[in-house]
């Protein structure tokens, strides 16, 4: 089988690990989790204006002794860096983002010339090339500068790694990523 | 236009038991007048953020008030959070913007709109129901209880005096018990409250 993971999948995971809300701004890649958040009777959906805005109303949720997930595109996650930082860390807030990769695709079909770049210390000249989506190359790059771990979601097996990356979470006491790179089926 | 005690004391004197997020140039005077376990600063933290942290709280407590004391710099930062509360239907949720035309914490340099931004216009616009805005201390206290008490999201724009805040540095030389532990200790102590009181 391609590579694909269901939202079904993906949504039953966060369920099972005591979900109540679902917060963030949508994309084509986790369209379908908004759809199963809002029609679920106990996941309370909040579309927000902006992701920053995504990780402040989810700690509040959190304090309020809610378990929310915060759902956004790459890009999004880019700009809520300070409030990532700010708010969800400085407080110690065990949120899981689920983190759509725009770019993927191009990113790994562009590898050999990604690799071409790297070794002749030109990634400023591959960050402009019109073939490849950048945000997608600063993901992960920001998500460890940022110390949030992060596990990739390519397949529905990958589904398990959901309940283990947020039990590390709550343990440690800070927010932990889900990448997924392919469209949510 | 009020002093920062015009506007602090009355609602000091009024508060029982709402969860209270303050932020930026407010946080430090607040802390002279409140040391409760229901007290949040949103301080030492990012930028804009306070009004959608309580709006997170109010969707999570529904039956406690939640009153945001924010900046009108921070309320520029994150103005698509004026129409979230409204669409999110919380009526425990109260904010105040302290409309002091300054980034008072950075040195009180100008916000932008200085002098003609109307917050009120802009809290209706985003759908706000029921909105305030004050000048005068007497009008501000003759109102205050009703505007507690009522169902929201209220919106309440009051004018203040630019003062001269320096920024908090949590830690035992402060005067509030919630700025002398780290945001995240706080964070989990007042988990541990609203989960216990809310169950």
């Amino acid at each position: 089988m391609a590579d694909t993971v269901t939202a079904q999948a993906v949504f039953d995971a966060l369920l099972a690990d005591d979900m109540t809300h679902i917060v963030g701004v949508p994309d084509n890649g986790t369209a379908e989790i908004f759809a199963l958040a809002a029609a679920h009777e106990d996941v309370r959906l909040l579309t927000v204006t902006r992701e920053g805005e995504a990780l402040a109303v989810a700690s509040g949720l959190w304090i309020g002794g809610k378990e929310p997930v915060v759902v956004i595109q790459n890009t999004g996650l880019l700009e809520s860096g300070d409030s990532l930082r700010g708010t969800a860390f400085r407080m110690g807030a065990p949120l899981l983002l689920l983190v759509s990769v725009r770019g993927y695709a191009k990113m790994v079909s562009s590898d050999h010339q990604i690799n071409i770049d790297r070794a002749a210390g030109q990634v400023a000249q591959t960050m402009k090339r019109a073939e490849i989506d950048s945000v997608a190359l600063l993901t992960e790059p920001t998500l460890r500068a940022w110390n949030v771990p992060c596990v990739s979601c390519r397949i529905d097996a990958d589904v398990s790694q959901i309940a283990a990356t947020w039990a590390h979470a709550r343990l440690a006491g800070h927010p932990a990523a889900i990448l997924l790179p392919y469209t949510l089926q | 236009m009020l002093s920062r005690e015009e506007f602090l004391a009355p609602l000091a004197r009024r508060r029982t038991e709402e969860v209270v997020v303050t932020t930026m140039s407010v946080v430090r005077p607040w802390s002279r007048h409140s040391d409760h376990n229901l007290d949040f600063a949103s301080a030492d933290s990012a930028m804009g953020h306070a009004a959608d942290l309580a709006l997170g709280i109010a969707l999570a407590c529904p039956e406690r008030k939640v009153l945001c004391l924010n900046g009108d710099g921070s309320m520029l930062m994150s103005l698509g959070t004026l129409v979230t509360i409204v669409e999110a239907g919380v009526d425990n949720l109260i904010i105040f913007v302290v409309a002091n035309q300054t980034y008072e914490i950075t040195g009180n340099q100008p916000i932008p709109g200085a002098g003609s931004i109307d917050f009120v216009t802009i809290a209706k616009g985003a759908g706000f129901k029921r909105t305030f805005a004050f000048d005068r201390a007497d009008e501000f206290d003759r109102q205050l209880d009703q505007i507690l008490s009522a169902p929201g999201p209220t919106f309440v724009c009051v004018c203040v005096e630019p003062g001269s805040e320096d920024v908090i540095s949590r830690g035992p030389g402060e005067e509030a018990r919630y700025l002398q532990v780290s945001l995240a200790d706080w964070s989990k102590q007042m988990r541990d409250v609203l989960t216990e009181r809310d169950k």
